[in-house]
């Protein structure tokens, strides 16, 4: 089960890894798509502007004064100072004249040549940490080179701010798409989960489990056919409960039926038993075959009267402390076993239902004395929070193969020999010993030769008061 | 056999016929007399109209099955009844039980297992020889005349359960376990059924008890057994 959950979550954690992926990467292309475009837009809005603003001031401005030799240069370009924009005014060979000294830098090469040669040209550069936008001409009807320094540093600071604004949008588009995507990812898996859900409540035997059919896309039409198979899979089962009640019932029908003339058998072959030595020789035999068999339908028929009574599970269990080796005992006694079986092991108390331990106990041996010939020896042990109770024989064990079928109804390790036993007596010692909380494990010692052990639990104080209330009710 | 007067009469009510000869041959073949009735209303019509000294009665019966006429009997005689069960459910031995039977066998049933119950039924409905009467808190018993007083008012008992107050009642404060109880009062000498030690302590409880959910006088001594006060 954690590997599935594992599974689950890592789906989702995928999905909003891809949904964060694709939209981070289209949201930054477009950010910084658009952030070239708006700069590349701005800057030559700004050149456009700087060099109609050059050309005018050149035309006007330069070829009126500076035709003259005697302009005092120094007042020419304090003129535009004045209006705002800096100058340097250039006569070549001689010394430049800035309009403002703090912003006279050293002028480009390239650009003084573009001028000498009389176009109007542009550079773009750094005055003391400032953008500037430098546009030059040579002054008609002059030497005369002006070069115009327009700042730029408007233009840079709002594109530090359109950078900003666009990473924060960005960042936000990711945050954004993490969240939708988590939700997205959840609703898209929703319906898996559920239908994992579903599966695994069908699977604990809650067969009534459907799936809303919540919508008519992939996951609707999965839920319907889910719901379908679910369908045909609790009509079956159904059937098939339906099919095994008829057959307990019939078994148990058939038992009760046998009952009434078994009755009448067992008493009459009891009188008869009273009157054998009385028998002509040639009825004699043919009696005491009668009340032997008769004596092998009553087993036959108590065991299928039990076991489908076990089968029906409305059988109660009436537990009390007992001394399982004084019960063990009382029971050999009683069935006159108690010359061919040995009793040994420790004194135990078990609280537990003296009937059932007392029949489970008497088909473990009756198989031993049955089946594993003589050196029937029963064990009670005491194993941590478990009373162990072992019945051994010294025959020749079970063959392997046979092992694992012991406790199957009517399975009989040698199917040529007609036994005396009913073929459900330990089918019959396993259901009860379930009943009892315990347990029958039959193993084969080449040594000793086959070994049944019956595992129970071992009374505490609590169920030993519990026993007495219960006394109280009846 | 045990110096018992011969030819005690026993009411055997059965319905299958093969059951009804076979169990009244054996029965007979016990020294007993027995008569018969096939369904519960010829039953109690016989047990209104004449004496038995106690009654075999099947469970299954037409009309008016055993657990009824148990009941009815109750209502007017203290005879020994031994019930027929079927071994279906142990459900079937504690109704009858609490009906008022006596003891139980379990079809299908030897002979002997039958005429050892019926013996020890009547054994237990004959008086004690030589006990001197006992008295218990406000019930007095007579072992002679075979009857139970509470406050100077006789009490039905049946009679097991004046076989059973009357052991717990001769030695009071001591505890007897369900097994010495079914040895010597129902004549089980192995574990058998500890309902009907149960049931019988819980009518006999109902009969002389003043509160019988609150009992003073037959007292539950958790995980062994009972115990009668002197009180």
């Amino acid at each position: 089960m954690p590997r599935r959950l594992m599974w689950a979550g890592g789906l989702r954690r995928r999905l909003v890894v891809a949904f964060v992926l694709v939209a981070g990467l289209s949201a930054g292309a477009l950010a910084v798509g658009s952030y070239f475009l708006v700069r590349e837009a701005r800057l030559q809005g700004s050149r456009d502007l700087a060099q109609a603003e050059a050309r005018v001031d050149l035309n006007l401005a330069f070829g009126i004064k500076a035709a003259s030799d005697t302009l005092d240069p120094n007042g020419f370009v304090q003129g535009y100072e004045q209006r705002g924009v800096h100058v340097v005014l250039l006569f070549p060979g001689r010394r430049s004249v800035p309009s403002d000294p703090q912003v006279n830098p050293p002028l480009p090469a390239g650009l003084q040549r573009l001028v000498r040669e009389g176009q109007l040209a542009y550079e773009r550069m750094q005055v003391a940490g400032v953008p500037y936008l430098v546009v030059a001409g040579k002054a008609p009807n002059s030497n005369g080179q002006m070069y115009f320094f327009f700042s730029e540093s408007g233009i840079g600071q709002y594109l530090a701010q359109l950078r900003n604004a666009l990473f924060a949008a960005w960042a936000a588009v990711i945050l954004l798409a993490g969240l939708v995507g988590q939700f997205l990812a959840r609703r898209t898996l929703e319906p898996v989960a559920r239908a994992s859900a579903a599966a695994r409540s069908m699977a604990d035997g809650q067969l009534a489990t459907r799936l809303p059919v919540m919508a008519r896309d992939e996951f609707g039409i999965w839920a319907a056919s889910f719901n379908e198979m679910a369908d045909t899979l609790q009509a079956k089962i159904a059937a098939l409960l339906a099919a095994e009640a008829r057959e307990r019932r019939f078994t148990s029908d058939v038992a009760h039926e046998l009952r009434t003339p078994l009755t009448a058998l067992v008493a009459e072959a009891s009188v008869l038993r009273g009157h054998l030595d009385r028998m002509p020789d040639e009825a004699r035999r043919p009696t005491e075959l009668l009340i032997g068999d008769v004596t092998r339908l009553r087993t036959l028929v108590d065991e299928l009267m039990e076991i489908s009574r076990l089968d029906a599970g409305r059988e109660s269990v009436q537990k009390q402390v007992i001394d399982v080796r004084s019960v063990v005992a009382a029971m050999l006694r009683i069935r006159g076993w108690e010359d061919r079986v040995e009793l040994g092991g420790e004194q135990l108390m078990v609280f537990t239902d003296p009937r059932r331990f007392e029949r489970i106990v008497a088909n473990l041996v009756g198989n031993a004395l049955e089946h594993g010939g003589p050196g029937v020896r029963v064990l009670a042990a005491k194993n941590g929070v478990h009373a162990l109770i072992e019945v051994t024989d010294a025959g020749p064990g079970i063959a392997p193969e046979h092992l694992p079928h012991v406790f199957e109804r009517f399975y009989k390790a040698d199917s040529s020999r007609a036994g005396s036993g009913s073929g459900l007596g330990l089918a019959i010692a396993q259901e009860n010993a379930r009943l009892l909380g315990g347990e029958i494990m039959v193993r084969r010692d080449m040594a000793i030769g086959s070994q049944f052990r019956l595992i129970l639990p071992l009374p505490d104080s609590s169920s030993v008061n519990n026993e007495s209330s219960s006394v109280n009710k009846l | 056999m045990h110096g018992r007067p011969v030819n005690e009469s026993l009411l055997l009510v059965e319905d299958d016929a093969s059951i009804g000869e076979i169990a009244s041959i054996g029965l007979k073949a016990g020294g007993y007399r027995v008569a018969t009735a096939v369904d519960g209303r010829e039953a109690l019509a016989r047990l209104r109209a004449e004496s038995f000294d106690a009654v075999i009665l099947d469970v299954m019966l037409p009309s008016l099955d055993g657990f009824e006429v148990c009941r009815e009997v109750r209502k007017f005689s203290r005879v020994p009844i031994v019930m027929l069960t079927a071994r279906t459910d142990t459900i079937d031995v504690v109704v009858g039980l609490e009906s008022g039977a006596d003891d139980y066998v379990t079809k299908p049933f030897e002979m002997a297992e039958l005429t050892a119950r019926v013996r020890a039924v009547l054994r237990r409905a004959s008086a004690p020889a030589g006990q001197a009467a006992i008295s218990v808190g406000d019930v007095e018993i007579d072992p002679a005349a075979f009857t139970a007083r509470k406050g100077g008012v006789e009490l039905a008992l049946t009679a097991t359960e004046f076989r059973l107050l009357l052991e717990m009642a001769s030695r009071p404060g001591q505890v007897f376990t369900r097994e010495l109880l079914l040895q010597r009062v129902w004549d089980y000498n192995y574990l058998a059924e500890s309902h009907l030690v149960d049931v019988a302590i819980q009518r006999l409880r109902a009969k002389v008890e003043d509160d019988p959910s609150r009992p003073r006088l037959v007292k539950t001594v958790r995980g062994v057994g009972y115990r009668v006060d002197r009180t």
